[in-house]
């Protein structure tokens, strides 16, 4: 480290290539390449976090705000029963979880989880001032923002770029067809993947001069200086509801040289690991438990991923909820059961979390249609083979005169979800990712 | 034309540019003067026996006789809105009034509703025709019109929205999405305008918009600090007149025909020109299409092509049919554009939201096998639809043609790897390739001369490989 000419070279590479607005143009691994060098330079904090044996952490949206007062049921509680005359699930349907709370009659794929030991509930996770809008709120969850704040990268985006950058763009793999804004960052990182025997550039002959032209299109050019970036000042992706756009100085083009290369960097890789791991386990017909289904086989095969990100939607019950949102928690709990005892099989399960959470719970009252209206706090799920199994965080009142606007008031913010999870699971600083301390739960054995 | 409508080939763009601007823009705008024979799907009409049939189904004498009645209504729900997706996508690619279109197109991702609630494809063409009809009229009257409509009263809950228990779904959105943007209200005026859209609903047999009085809240509301027994006409109304509205619809407008990131001065200019028509968009959208700005070097060719737009574009320029129905479908849905059934009510994001790694590769093999035809395997392209695919493949659906690539070139352009490639990047592209791209391909022409018809096909599908194709 006393050697000028390495300091000079670091303060360099931060200032011109991983600090500034050119890593969205440059292919990953040559920032990679560069980052390598940063990291030895910079040690623990930019330390490049992939490996085989790395924690994995399972993202699951559930979009439309999921209702928690009936996945979560305060079955002996008189308020609940009061404001639901038509969609609360009687007491005795409830499969128990202590002498207040039960699940859903249909969450049995959960209840076995928690017999298990294998589930943690987290009650009552919500934010100050909550907005009901669909778009507004996911996208606070996403970057994990202030109400009163628009930020532009995701918090996992932040953790890539604190904890990763420069990684192989399969750091962080979406199942399904648009990138979460939670993926957004400063040096854009994570592919989107749906089959993966598609993914790949399909040549239309035996002769493959066709496929090795199609190569030398995306090969960065040795004679290009990267290091020359003009007046481009330092720019991010910048999101508007919850999706990711494009801000003042980049280009459409140059997003698409990027994710062009990424798809051909990554799509070798991926193809020959989901080709090791044939999907011959039982997982029901859902799409999301297909989804579940291909995470599963990337991790048996060894992809160096930290972050899978899957969705799963149907939870917007203005509506009949009862019919719509059993659906759903019985399609996510038997493919969660599923995925569980896949991981369980294949050795893998050890190092897997996954965490469910959704833009809002709804509105304790009943509406008028059977379903219930946007409202604010809920329950988020925690899985994995070393969570402490029960239910964590404060337990929130029904009592009309503890409600806000018609609303359960939060007792955990969604910040302290997040930062338990960055210390105690994907062992980094939840500061620099979050910007402000949040007390953490013991969500890890 | 790769804006207002949905591309061309090289001599339709000739024919437009010697038209001059001015005629050029009434050509797409005046659309009216264009005569559009399109005949509707032939189910398109209410059906007067779905009453019949639904009671059939709630009253058959045993489980397995109702899941079979069930599926028969399912598949025919099936196949209508396949039929109805069908039949727009040729109306785009090849009616006589692609704007028109276009405009409908847009529509339809602003006032988004989906097959997936709806269910009802007559519906969905129903709310199609009233984009269509009122596409570039005045927008207080289709917001209007797109609010009482059968299929959003279904999608954001007006149907079943009840004065003693009003739904909030429609109140919350119409705001949020589709007049003002998030900010501009409170949680009070969601609840106050809830009680003045109660009444609205549908007739009895559920065929057609109808209200309903005693289900309306004839007491006062508050709605943006004003108190009064308001319709929900008189809200909407009230809606338009909010400073935030004219603004909210000319900046996406603008983004959906110009630019992702639209610059404030020029939303200013055009909302200020937009309230003082009246609201008439066909008024806004000739200032749109006429003004210098659309045309500056760093607004042309900014844009992702949506999937809807790749294809129709691509078979244009390789003067080839429309894949076949499912063919077409497949692709769309693949890419992330299933027409008549967005994500959700936000519609698509358009924009960089268009790309992902998996469907810019989805991208690139389809373009594989619209120029080489059915001679490029698809090895599990499609995913969890390969069971379909294959039985209708059999049926010889699957099947497209390869284009004749000759025909698209002169003797002239093919006379060397230089001129060949300067006619490809004009017909596909409009525009010049990055060096290093243009680098691969002379590589990869160089030694080819003289050029050769699978030379020609293969560079087709390579250029539409590239960043560069993927813009317009």
């Amino acid at each position: 480290m006393n050697n000028p000419l390495f300091t000079t070279r670091r303060d360099f590479l931060r200032t011109t290539l991983l600090g500034g607005a050119l890593t969205w143009t440059v292919p990953s691994f040559v920032a990679q390449t560069f980052s390598a060098l940063h990291a030895e330079a910079d040690g623990a904090l930019t330390q490049v976090a992939t490996g085989k044996d790395s924690p994995i952490l399972v993202l699951i949206q559930l979009a439309g705000g999921n209702d928690g007062l009936n996945a979560v049921v305060p079955y002996t509680n008189d308020f609940y029963y009061n404001a639901r005359p038509t969609i609360s699930i009687p007491a005795n349907q409830i499969l128990p979880l202590n002498d207040s709370l039960g699940l859903n009659p249909a969450m049995t794929g959960f209840k076995s989880l928690f017999d298990a030991g294998h589930l943690s509930i987290v009650n009552g996770v919500g934010y100050p001032n909550p907005n009901r809008s669909h778009f507004r709120s996911t996208e606070i969850w996403q970057t994990a923002s202030d109400e009163d704040k628009y930020l532009t990268d995701g918090w996992l985006g932040r953790y890539f770029d604190n904890a990763c950058q420069g990684c192989d763009p399969t750091i962080a793999v979406n199942i399904g067809p648009r990138l979460p804004q939670a993926f957004a960052s400063h040096s854009p990182t994570g592919i989107s993947l749906e089959n993966p025997d598609s993914y790949r550039f399909i040549g239309s002959g035996k002769n493959d001069d066709e496929t090795v032209a199609y190569r030398s299109m995306y090969t960065p050019n040795p004679d290009e200086n990267v290091f020359e970036t003009g007046g481009n000042s330092g720019g991010s992706v910048s999101m508007v509801s919850g999706t990711v756009t494009l801000q003042n100085g980049q280009s459409a083009l140059d997003f698409l040289e990027r994710t062009s290369m990424d798809a051909k960097v990554s799509s070798d890789k991926i193809r020959e690991i989901a080709g090791k791991t044939p999907d011959n386990s039982k997982y029901p017909a859902s799409g999301l438990a297909k989804n579940l289904q291909l995470v599963a086989r990337l991790i048996g095969g060894g992809l160096p991923t930290r972050i899978f990100y899957v969705s799963q939607g149907g939870y917007d019950t203005h509506t009949g909820q009862r019919g719509g949102q059993d659906a759903r928690l019985r399609e996510l709990g038997d493919a969660l059961k599923a995925f569980t005892d896949d991981l369980t099989a294949m050795n893998h399960f050890d190092r897997v979390m996954i965490m469910t959470f959704s833009e809002f719970g709804r509105r304790v009252h009943e509406n008028g249609s059977q379903g219930t209206d946007h409202g604010a706090a809920a329950p988020m799920f925690l899985i994995g083979a070393n969570m402490k199994q029960g239910l964590l965080g404060a337990e929130p009142s029904l009592d009309p005169t503890d409600l806000k606007d018609g609303d359960i008031q939060y007792n955990t913010d969604f910040r302290s979800v997040y930062a338990s999870i960055l210390q105690q699971w994907l062992k980094t600083n939840p500061l620099p990712i979050l910007g402000e301390p949040f007390p953490t739960l013991p969500i890890v054995t | 034309m790769n804006r207002a409508g949905f591309g061309g080939t090289p001599a339709d763009i000739e024919t437009l540019r010697k038209m001059g601007l001015y005629r050029a823009v009434s050509w797409f705008v005046d659309y009216d003067k264009i005569p559009d024979p399109t005949p509707a799907p032939d189910w398109a009409h209410p059906d007067p026996d779905i009453i019949a049939r639904r009671e059939a189904i709630r009253n058959a004498a045993d489980p397995e006789t109702r899941r079979m009645l069930q599926q028969q209504q399912n598949q025919e729900q099936t196949s209508q809105i396949a039929d109805l997706r069908y039949w727009w996508i040729r109306r785009m690619a090849l009616g006589s009034r692609p704007f028109q279109e276009k405009m409908t197109l847009f529509w339809h991702g602003h006032f988004a509703t989906s097959f997936e609630k709806v269910q009802m494809p007559y519906f969905l063409w129903l709310q199609n025709e009233t984009f269509r009809q009122n596409a570039i009229g005045n927008f207080n009257q289709l917001l209007v019109a797109a609010s009482e409509d059968p299929a959003m009263l279904i999608y954001l809950d007006g149907a079943n929205s009840h004065k003693d228990a009003p739904n909030e779904n429609f109140a919350r959105e119409v705001m949020e999405l589709f007049t003002l943007g998030e900010g501009n209200y409170t949680e009070q005026d969601i609840q106050q305008a809830a009680k003045a859209y109660t009444g609205w609903g549908l007739s009895k047999d559920r065929l057609r918009y109808e209200y309903h009085p005693g289900n309306h809240d004839e007491g006062p509301k508050t709605v943006f600090g004003q108190t009064g027994n308001y319709t929900g006409e008189d809200v909407l109304n009230m809606i338009c007149q909010k400073p935030e509205c004219a603004p909210f619809i000319t900046k996406k407008i603008w983004r959906f025909f110009a630019q992702d990131q639209p610059p404030p001065p020029i939303v200013d200019a055009l909302s200020h020109e937009f309230l003082a028509h009246n609201f008439d968009l066909k008024h806004l959208m000739r200032a749109i299409f006429q003004s210098k700005e659309f045309y500056a070097p760093d607004v042309i060719r900014s844009q992702i092509k949506s999937p809807v737009q790749w294809l129709i574009a691509c078979t244009h320029q390789l003067q080839a049919p429309l894949p076949t129905e499912p063919m077409s479908l497949v692709m769309l849905r693949q890419l992330g554009q299933d027409l008549f059934q967005p994500p959700n009510v936000k519609g698509w994001d358009g924009g960089i939201a268009w790309v992902t790694t998996n469907n810019l590769l989805d991208r690139d093999n389809f373009a594989a096998a619209l120029v080489e035809g059915n001679r490029v395997p698809l090895p599990g392209l499609l995913g969890q639809m390969r069971g379909l695919l294959n039985s209708m493949a059999e049926d010889g659906l699957m099947q497209i043609a390869p284009v004749d690539v000759t025909a698209l070139f002169t003797a002239g352009d093919l006379s060397s790897p230089y001129s060949f490639l300067e006619a490809l990047q004009a017909r596909f592209l409009n525009a010049e390739l990055k060096p290093q791209r243009l680098a691969s391909f002379t590589e990869f022409l160089k030694a080819r001369s003289p050029i050769e018809e699978t030379d020609i096909r293969k560079s087709i599908r390579l250029i539409m490989c590239t960043p560069e194709y993927q813009l317009t």
